[in-house]
This record gives C-alpha cells, sequence and structure tokens, in this order.
C-alpha cells in the first residue's frame, strides 16, 4: 500500500447557522409540514386495504409474490413432494416439519407422511421454494392470512395441497414435476456436452 | 351479537352525521342539564373555594378527556406527516379511536410480573400521573370572573384552582415528581431494560430542570412575581408578550419541557429501538395508560406554564374588553387559553414526529454545555436590565437576548462541531503511515 | 518405519499398509471405494490410482511410470515416491466417476446416504457435472435382503465391501456378487437372508445408498443429526459408538473407530440397543409411598427424606442399610451413590446389581467377540466395591440377606434395557421396609416400594464405562433426561449435598486421587469423513 492510496476524509465543518443546530430543526419541521398537508400525495400513495385490494389495483406480482406456502401435486394427484427435507435444511426460520415415510405408490420412494409449515414462524423469504428439487413447495400470492388462534395457522399437508388448489388457476406450476428422478436419462445433449477443458 | 349487526353498527359510525349528531346531543343534554340544575349550583359560584372545586372538576374532566383527543391527534399528525391518514376505521375519520382505546386499555389483561417489587410496582403509574395532575392547581386559565348576579364591588373569582402566592415554584416542585414514577416503575419492574429506562429518567430530568429553573427564573425577574395570573395581567396590561423580550429564555424552557415530559427528541427513557418499552416495559392495561396519561397531562401542564409565561395566558391581540370580569370575558378567555395550549400540544406533536432522538451523551452534552451557560448568561444579563430598570424594555431585552446569540454562535464557532455531535474531544491526528 | 514421498511430501507411515491407507492417514483425501482397512484388498474400485516412480529400463533413471497403479495395492516401502495431484490420476478419477454415474439414478432427495455418501462427495470433488449418457438408465427394483436391511441395487457401485464382510468378518457368507457386466449385482440365496448379529455394519459399509437400514429408512437426513461420542450399553465389551440425534430423540447409532475394542465394527444388538430410550413408559416422577399407593412427589423432598431413612441405626440389626449398584451405572454415579450410603451408614452394605448374561461368548473369524454379559460396567463397579472395602455382598448374597429380614433400608439402582426384576429378587426385596427404587421402567418392585425413582438412560449421561478388560472410556451425553427428571449423577450429587452441576470429570478426578485405575481414560481418536 502505498501513500497515496490513503483517502484521510474528514468531517465537513459546519457553517455558524448549522452549528446552532436551529435551522435544521426548522428544516425538519418544514418537511414535515409540507406533508402533513400535501393530501393529494397522501391519497395517491395510501391504499385502504381491506375495501381496496392489491389484486384489484393489479399491483400484486403474483408470479412472485412471497404469500402463504402451497405443496403442488403431479399430474396423477399426489403430492409432488418427496421428503427430502431440502425446504427444512434451507429454512432459517425452521419453521418447516416433515416427517418421512415409504410412499405408497410403487414409481416413488418416498412421500412426506406429514408436512407442517408454522406459517406465523415463517419469515416468507423463498429459500424453500429455491432449494426444492422437484418444485413440489412454492410460494402462493395469498397473503391474507389470518386466524383466531395460533394453531390455525400451522399449516399441514392436507391444507397446503388445498391451498395449490385454490391457487393454481392464478399462480400455475412453474415446471412440470419429477417423478423418475432422471432414471430415464434421456437428458437434451446440448446441456450435456463433454467436458473438454481439463481441470488442472 | 352476529356479525353482520357489528358491521351495521360500524357502519353507521363510519358516518359524519351519526358522529356529529350524537356529539350534539351529547352536548344539548349537558346544557339543559346544566341550566336546569343552576338554582342548584348558583350558591357554589358565588364563593371562591367551592367555585375552584367546580373548576377543579371541570377542567380534571377535560383534560383527562383532551388527553385522550391528544392521542387521536397525536395518531392522526404522525399519519399525515408520513403521508398516511392515521386512524381512520373506528368511527368517523376515526373519531371514535379514543374511546376504543380506552375501552381496550381497561379490558386488557393486567399483568403483574412474579419478580416485580409489588408496592412500587402498583405505585409507580399512579405516582407519574399524580404528579402530572397537580401542576393544573394554578393554571391561571381564564383570568377573573364575577358573575352577574354578585354585586359589583365583591372581588372578582379567580378561575384558578389555588392562587398560591409561590406559583410556578410549586409547578417546578410537583413537575419534578413525576420523574418519581418513572424511577420507581424503572426500579420495581426489576427488568434491565425498565431499569435503564428509569435511570435515564432520572440523570435527564435532573439535568433539565437546571435550564428549565434558569428560563423561569428570566420571566420572574421581568415580572416580580411568581403567581401566574400575575404574570398573565402584566403581559396583557402592556401588551407585550414575554417571548418577545426574552426569546432565548422561551427556548430554553421549550427545549426543558420536551424534555421533562420525557416526548421525542427526548424520550431517551423509553426508547424503543434500545429499551424494548424503558421504564414502562414490564406494564400492561391500565397501568401502562397511566403513563401514557401522565406524559400527555405532562404536556398539556408544560403548554399551559409556556402559554402563561411568554405567550400572555388568555391575552389575545385586537379583542377589547378582555381585561373585564365579566363572565362572557371569561368565556373568551379560557377559549384564547386553550386554544394557545391546543397550538402548543401541536407543536409537541410535530416536533416529535421530526426529530431523530438524541443519544444519551448528546443529550446531556445540550443540557450541561450549552444551555446551561445560556440560562446562566441569560439571567445574569437580565439581572443588570432589571438593576437599571429595563426589565420591560423590549429593545434592551431583545438586544441582549441577541447578544447572547451571537456570543454563542462564537464559541460553537470554536468548537466546530455542533453541539449534537460525536465527542468532539478526541484529538484530531491524521493518520498518515510513515515513509 | 518407512519413509514414502507423497505428492514431493515426506511421510511417515506404518510398514506393511498400503500407499492408501498412508495417504488416508496422512490426511489426504484420496477418493476410493473398495479399499477398507478392515478387509481383503481387491482393487476393484479404479478409483484410488496414483502415478508411481519406478526404475526406467532403457534410461536405468527414476522416473513416473506411464501407467497408473492402484495406491490400495501397493505396499509402502522406504523411499517409494507416488502422486496423487497430477492430471493422468485427475483424468482417471473424472472417468472412473463418469463411468459410476452412468446407472446412477441420481435419487439423492429420496436416499438416506445422501449427505455422507462417497459418491456424492467424490462427484463434487472430481467428478463429471454431467453426464454424457443417452440410454436409458437400468433401473433395479428395490431388494429385501434381510430383516433389517434394504438393497437398492440401482445404486450400487459393486465396490463388494458388503460381500467381504460377510465372507471375513461374520464368515457367514450371505452375500455374494452375481451375474456379469452390466448385469452384475449383490444379492443373497433364495432363503438365506442376512441375518448375522453384525449384518448392520454392511450397511456403514456401503459407500453409497444401496444398503440401507430398515430402521432408520427414510427417518431423517443426517446432515440434521448431531453426534454424540459414547459407549455402547449393550455388552460388557464397550464398544464405542457414535449417537445420531436431534431434538426429536435418538434415529440410529453407527460404529466409532476403536482400535482397542470393536474397530471399525458394532453389534446389531449395540446397533439397536437405543430403542428402550424412547419407550413411552419410561418412569417421568419421583413417586414416594403414602398408605398404599406411591404419589407423586417433588425431586427437593427427596435427599431429606433419604437421609433420614439412612442415617437411622436400628435397635436390632448391625447394618441395616444396603446399596445396590447396577452395572448400568457409570463408575462416577456407582461412586457417588456407595460414598453416600456410607457416609450416612459406615457398614452399609454394598452390593453389586444384576449381571445380566445371555448365552455365551461369541468370537469371529478375525477376533471379534460378542460378550455374553449385557451391561456395561461390572468391572467397574467391582474395582470400586473393593477399594471401598467394608462390608460388601454379591446379589445373591443381598437377596439371601433380605429375605431374612436383614435390611430396614435399600437403595436399589436399576437402568437395565430389558425387564430385570423376576420374582425371586421381587420377593426378597418385598421384605426392605425402606425401599428406594431408582429405575428407568415400571416393574414388580412399584408394589414394594417406598420411593420411587425415574432413572435416565445411558444417552442421558455422561460418564465412564470400565469394560470387560479393564478399559476406561468416557462417553458424552447426547439427550437431556426427560422432562421431570434428572440425571442419576446429578441426583447422587445432591444426595450427597454437592452443589452445583455434576460433572462426570470433576467426580473422575476426584476418584483418581483415591484409585489410580481411574486416572487414565481411553478415547479412541475421532477419524475424518471417508477415512476408511
Amino acid at each position: 500500500m502505498r501513500d497515496d492510496d490513503i483517502i484521510v476524509l474528514k468531517e465537513p465543518e459546519l457553517t455558524a447557522a448549522e452549528r446552532l443546530y436551529l435551522p435544521q430543526i426548522l428544516d425538519g419541521l418544514k418537511t414535515t409540514l409540507r406533508h402533513m398537508f400535501d393530501l393529494q400525495r397522501r391519497r395517491a400513495v395510501v391504499h385502504q386495504y381491506p375495501e381496496q385490494k392489491r389484486e384489484d389495483t393489479g399491483e400484486l406480482r403474483t408470479a412472485n409474490y412471497h404469500g402463504v406456502h402451497r405443496l403442488n401435486k403431479d399430474p396423477d394427484g399426489r403430492v409432488a413432494c418427496v421428503a427430502c427435507f431440502m425446504c427444512s435444511t434451507a429454512c432459517p426460520a425452521h419453521c418447516i416439519h416433515i416427517e418421512a415415510g415409504e410412499s405408497p405408490w410403487p414409481d416413488r420412494e418416498k412421500y412426506p407422511v406429514k408436512f407442517d409449515i408454522d406459517e406465523l414462524r415463517c419469515i416468507y423469504c423463498g429459500m424453500c421454494e429455491e432449494a426444492c428439487p422437484v418444485d413440489a413447495i412454492e410460494l402462493t400470492p395469498l397473503y391474507e392470512l389470518v386466524s383466531c388462534t395460533r394453531e390455525e395457522l400451522i399449516l399441514d399437508k392436507e391444507k397446503l395441497l388445498q391451498v395449490y388448489e385454490e391457487t393454481k388457476a392464478v399462480k400455475p406450476r412453474k415446471n412440470p414435476p419429477v417423478t423418475d428422478y432422471g432414471l430415464t436419462g434421456r437428458q437434451s445433449l446440448d446441456v450435456a456436452q463433454p467436458n473438454v477443458e481439463r481441470k488442472v | 351479537m352476529t356479525d353482520p349487526t357489528i358491521k351495521r353498527i360500524e357502519t353507521l359510525l363510519r358516518k359524519p352525521g351519526v358522529i356529529f349528531g350524537a356529539g350534539a346531543a351529547i352536548l344539548l343534554l349537558v346544557t339543559a342539564l346544566l341550566a336546569l340544575a343552576f338554582p342548584l349550583y348558583k350558591p357554589l359560584l358565588s364563593a371562591q373555594f367551592p367555585f375552584s372545586m367546580i373548576v377543579l372538576a371541570v377542567m380534571l374532566a377535560l383534560i383527562l378527556s383532551a388527553t385522550a383527543v391528544c392521542i387521536l391527534a397525536e395518531r392522526k399528525i404522525a399519519g399525515f406527516t408520513q403521508d398516511r391518514y392515521g386512524p381512520n376505521r373506528v368511527g368517523f375519520w376515526g373519531l371514535l379511536q379514543p374511546l376504543a382505546d380506552g375501552l381496550k386499555f381497561l379490558l386488557k389483561e393486567d399483568i403483574i410480573p412474579r419478580h416485580v417489587d409489588k408496592p412500587l410496582f402498583l405505585l409507580a403509574p399512579a405516582l407519574a400521573l399524580a404528579a402530572s395532575l397537580l401542576g393544573f392547581a394554578i393554571i391561571p386559565w381564564a383570568g377573573q370572573v364575577r358573575w352577574p348576579w354578585m354585586p359589583p364591588d365583591a372581588p372578582p373569582l379567580s378561575t384558578q384552582v389555588a392562587n398560591l402566592n409561590v406559583g410556578f415554584l410549586y409547578l417546578l416542585a410537583v413537575g419534578s415528581l413525576s420523574v418519581y414514577g418513572v424511577v420507581l416503575a424503572g426500579y420495581a419492574s426489576n427488568n434491565k431494560y425498565a431499569f435503564y429506562g428509569g435511570m435515564r429518567a432520572a440523570a435527564q430530568i435532573i439535568s433539565y430542570e437546571l435550564p428549565l429553573g434558569l428560563g423561569l427564573l428570566v420571566v420572574l425577574l421581568v415580572s416580580g412575581t411568581l403567581q401566574l395570573d400575575q404574570i398573565v395581567q402584566q403581559q396583557a396590561a402592556t401588551g407585550v408578550w414575554n417571548i418577545f423580550l426574552h426569546p432565548v429564555a422561551f427556548f430554553l424552557v421549550l427545549v426543558s419541557a420536551l424534555a421533562e415530559a420525557n416526548r421525542a427528541p427526548f424520550d431517551l427513557p423509553e426508547a424503543e429501538q434500545e429499551l424494548v418499552g424503558g421504564y414502562h416495559t414490564e406494564y400492561s392495561a391500565m397501568k401502562f395508560a397511566m403513563f401514557f396519561l401522565g406524559e400527555y397531562v405532562h404536556m398539556i401542564t408544560s403548554s399551559a406554564l409556556m402559554v402563561a409565561l411568554f405567550f400572555g395566558g388568555w391575552h389575545v391581540w385586537g379583542l377589547p374588553g378582555l381585561e373585564n370580569v365579566t363572565w362572557w370575558a371569561m368565556l373568551v378567555k379560557l377559549v384564547a387559553y386553550l386554544t394557545k395550549v391546543a397550538l402548543f400540544i401541536a407543536l409537541f406533536m410535530l416536533v416529535r414526529w421530526t426529530l431523530p432522538r438524541f443519544r444519551f451523551d448528546q443529550l446531556m452534552r445540550v443540557a450541561w454545555q450549552s444551555l446551561v451557560p445560556i440560562g446562566v448568561a441569560l439571567l445574569a444579563a437580565t439581572a443588570v436590565l432589571t438593576y437599571l430598570g429595563w426589565q420591560h424594555n423590549v429593545w434592551a431585552s431583545l438586544a441582549a437576548n441577541l447578544l447572547l446569540l451571537v456570543v454563542l454562535l462564537r464559541s460553537a464557532a470554536r468548537s466546530k462541531r455542533p453541539v449534537t455531535a460525536r465527542q468532539d474531544d478526541l484529538p484530531e491526528v491524521d493518520v498518515r503511515p510513515t515513509a | 518405519m518407512p519413509k514414502i514421498i507423497i505428492d514431493g511430501q515426506t511421510v511417515e507411515c506404518r510398514s506393511g499398509i498400503p500407499v492408501l491407507q498412508a495417504a488416508l492417514e496422512a490426511g489426504l483425501a484420496v477418493p476410493h471405494y473398495c479399499y477398507h482397512p478392515g478387509l481383503s484388498v481387491v482393487a476393484s474400485c479404479r478409483l484410488c490410482l496414483m502415478e508411481m516412480k519406478m526404475r526406467d529400463p532403457k534410461t536405468g533413471q527414476m522416473d513416473w511410470a506411464p501407467k497408473l497403479f492402484p495406491s490400495c495395492q501397493t505396499p509402502v516401502r522406504d523411499g517409494l515416491e507416488v502422486r496423487f495431484c497430477s492430471d493422468p490420476v485427475r483424468d482417471n478419477q473424472q472417468h472412473v466417476m463418469e463411468y459410476y454415474l452412468l446407472n446412477h439414478p441420481l435419487d439423492c432427495p429420496v436416499c438416506d446416504k445422501a449427505g455422507e455418501c462417497y459418491l456424492q462427495d467424490y462427484t463434487e470433488a472430481s467428478g463429471p457435472a454431467t453426464s454424457r449418457m443417452v440410454e436409458d438408465k437400468t433401473k433395479n427394483p428395490k431388494k429385501d435382503i434381510g430383516p433389517h436391511t434394504l438393497l437398492y441395487q440401482d445404486r450400487c457401485v459393486l465396490c463388494s465391501r458388503c460381500v467381504r464382510f460377510c465372507d471375513e468378518i461374520t464368515g457367514s457368507g450371505e452375500l455374494a456378487v452375481v451375474g456379469r457386466g452390466s448385469r452384475c449385482e449383490i444379492d443373497v440365496l433364495p432363503g438365506q437372508p442376512l441375518q448375522n448379529p453384525l449384518q448392520g455394519n454392511v450397511v456403514d459399509l456401503c459407500p453409497v445408498g444401496a444398503l440401507l437400514d430398515k430402521d432408520f429408512l427414510f427417518k431423517q437426513r443426517v446432515w440434521l443429526l448431531r453426534s454424540a461420542r459414547s459407549v455402547s450399553p449393550a455388552d460388557s465389551r464397550g464398544q464405542t459408538i457414535w449417537i445420531d440425534y436431534n431434538e426429536a430423540g435418538i434415529h440410529r447409532i453407527r460404529p466409532r473407530y476403536n482400535e482397542k475394542v470393536n474397530e471399525w465394527w458394532i453389534t446389531d444388538e449395540a446397533r439397536f440397543g437405543w430403542k428402550h430410550v424412547h419407550r413411552r413408559d419410561r418412569l417421568r416422577q419421583p413417586r414416594i409411598r403414602q398408605g398404599t399407593a406411591l404419589q407423586p412427589a417433588r425431586w427437593e423432598e427427596l435427599p431429606a427424606l433419604l437421609r433420614t431413612w439412612f442415617s437411622q441405626p436400628s435397635p436390632t440389626v448391625p447394618n441395616p442399610i444396603a446399596a445396590i449398584l447396577s452395572p448400568m451405572l457409570t463408575c462416577e454415579e456407582a461412586w457417588l451413590l456407595a460414598k453416600f450410603a456410607r457416609s450416612l451408614a459406615p457398614q452399609a452394605t454394598l452390593v453389586l446389581g444384576h449381571v445380566p448374561t445371555v448365552g455365551q461368548d461369541q468370537t469371529y473369524p478375525k477376533g471379534f467377540t460378542i460378550k455374553a454379559e449385557k451391561c456395561p460396567n461390572r468391572r467397574g463397579v467391582e474395582t470400586i466395591l473393593q477399594h471401598l472395602g467394608g462390608p460388601t455382598a454379591s446379589f445373591q448374597e443381598f437377596l439371601g440377606q433380605a429375605v431374612e429380614g436383614r435390611f430396614r433400608a435399600a437403595y436399589v439402582t436399576g437402568g437395565y434395557p430389558n425387564a430385570w426384576v423376576m420374582d425371586p429378587i421381587a420377593t426378597a426385596l418385598a421384605k426392605i421396609p425402606f425401599l428406594v427404587v431408582h429405575d428407568l421402567f415400571p416393574s414388580a418392585l412399584d408394589a414394594v416400594a417406598a420411593v420411587q425413582i425415574p432413572g435416565s438412560a445411558w444417552a442421558e449421561r455422561e460418564g465412564t464405562f470400565m469394560n470387560c478388560d479393564g478399559l476406561l472410556q468416557p462417553f458424552e451425553r447426547a439427550l437431556p433426561p426427560l422432562e421431570g427428571v434428572k440425571a442419576d449423577g446429578q441426583f447422587f450429587s445432591e444426595l450427597l449435598g454437592q452443589p452445583g452441576l455434576f460433572r462426570a470429570r470433576t467426580v473422575r478426578e476426584t476418584m483418581a486421587a483415591e484409585l489410580p485405575q481411574f486416572s487414565e481414560v481411553f478415547i479412541p481418536r475421532d477419524l475424518p469423513k471417508h477415512a476408511h
């Protein structure tokens, strides 16, 4: 490191008026007063929520809104989840509880016997969606999450599948379901080019 | 009750006509009752002591309900300054919000944690509220009044609850009592955040007691009396409010009043971001509400005091006949006084939603390194003026204030940093690497 | 000790081991499947190939030989120079990995091995990112090859570790490689499932997710488990184990390498010997007899009650107090309880509790032994009793004396995973007026106990077991005791009036001051991931 790499920063000196602190206070009061009487701005900014909803005003981005979770179904109507625990591993809030079991279907190994999400503990970061290898868990644009008890907001597998039924029209499933875990091996060749560059 | 019924009531209450109609009806009812019962309480109005009691009762009711309105106003102002609407769900324009809040406070579970010092824990909120309320005794709401039915040579009645000859000295005394409530709450809660809050409150209020006292002393020197009604009358007689004589003193008192009421930017004792809730962390339901009430009542008292000391109390320019003691003059004076107080409260609220909170060292620095020296200097200057007999001379006083401001600026210029900046006693060293 | 040069670095190693083992012991992560230090070398996986310096026959100079050598089959000799960090070696690893992945189903999301799978880790380290395979992968249904084990053939890499284990260690030979070429697979003979007392080890041996434990199947992902170093209480040999647990409890038990006792293996008894920890009917609250029934009591009441009973002298009987030290107790707990009994009644009889045995010791071809004695700490308790001296008795003697009504108060510790109170025991103990029963489960003693104290299982305690050969092995606590239950050691130290938390190590140090046998403990070193 050379001498001229170092930038010495100094606090800018204040003017005499600034030193008194009063002008800034008045300036601040001016700002708040301006906002106080800016009726137009207020009307433009505020949504009167229960009467005026974001989906009505078209501002809700259904494609990537982080709302209530859902568990997708495969074309046969079975839960798409394979109980790999990736979402609960990725979850920073530890709000996903899974109990896995042997699946009742011959073409599948493992499925979730229990799949509970504590929606109150969830921070809606979407990591579960990112982590899911089979795109089974997704966040929906449902944001009205109210109940009279905490227990009601611990959504179990049935409720999460129900959410899928409710929201599949608004937000269709992103990718086709994966059920054979690459067993057929029929991958497109353009992603499987031989790796010509040798690691050194 | 079924849901549709609730919904119907809710929509009904949102209609302005309903709210205002109900308000007018209640007002009419009260007026009619008062008129009907007039012969009953007429004798009470004629003697000073029972009259004072009536004033006490009326003002207490008024102030306590005003507190509720204040909370609504505070939330509305908060909303407006932040481009929101504030509460607007309960009743038309949210007007019934105070009612809902009050109900909520009353019905909430009153939790007394197991680890608290129970007697002190119960005492603290009561003390906080009571100490704030005590100050009202000497506010000269509407000067003096002589009722039409009283003989013209009878001495007019004072609308003060108590015309103490120690005047605002009493206010100083009981005003600083309210810190007991806060400190006790902090101590009794047996919670470190609450305790921090209590300690902060103690240090803060002791510090700001000084500039407040100095500012008030300046007024004392000017008026020569401690009695608030006389100070008001003096200002009304000359038409020159004390603010024009001593703006700097007013500033001192204003800042100190904010600090004494634990209002932003001096709300360190309850700093939510640092101390959860500060001294009232462990309080719930009505006991919490009492702290809340205490703060607002304190704010109203401070405003009333400042109006009396610096803004001519009930005096209004250009309105003749206010020096009369007729009952209609009294009503006008009362309205004038309350309006001024309301404006002050609005200012307090606006300041709260404008300024960020001080850091604790900044808080102390503002008090001890700038407000106290200014106060002492101003007091000295006023003392000289009073000795020379110029204490009522606007130009002389203003000149003294201005001079002070210039001196202040000079000293501030030497420190090169605002009084609120971070520690400026750090050595100014450019750290350069040696070659 | 021969010195070899690996990647330019001189490594000192044991003589007679393969280069791969030397590299692994030096901390190098050399990929391998088939090699296992406890099994014979077959050099079939071709993943551990290395470059070696040999004398060039043309020039007579030492130079890198043009072909690669399996490091698992090359014994070390002084001055040998090999390298793993070179292009040919990496090329080999990459191509072999691609070959292994040809038919691998990539069902890591549903595979229990994910997270500790050699195939996964080596693919990440040196394998190709994509597959060039365009044909259908072979799909093999899973096979039930034994009461505890499942075989997912399509995940298998045919390292034959499991086959060699059954041939060499257990000598039972249930597993075999059948078929040829791409039809090659592991199988059992019809009607001869994989069921020997060590069979669970094949699951740990399997480098991929082909052999899976039915008990652990789909229960948890391995990265969600924490591991505690423990010692199995299943038999008196003191097999060292890892307890894999999380907040829901124990999920499985794995062998912990221990060169002095069990090496890489554990018995199925040890592997599945944790079920009693989570049994529903565990005692959960201390109870005191009031009238005819046991009534719930608070832990705080117990020390005073016990002290009064155990310190009252009897006018008729010389030493009416007994403490029965179960061989399921740790050395520290046995010590504290013995000290407690002796501190109140200096002539208290100390008794080694019931020692459960099943059959005879079983020894396998390579020397692995399953002990008949199914308790972990008989020898430790005996050592303590010997040292303390005074009146001691064997369990049978004690029962005989109890039947005669010689005891007025006794502290009985249990802690056995299985029911142990047989009729003679119950009738003898019923003669004792003040009987304290400290056990895990309800038993026939409930009817006669004056005080019933819930015990904690071994996974909920810390301490030391002395195995049948006198080897002292400490273990960690995996789980907290059940809600409402105190760890045995904690309760005993409270009985003794010692304040604060019970720390096995501190107690052991005070014991060592009197008893030199307890001054040294043996803790096998932890091996890194994929070290064998």
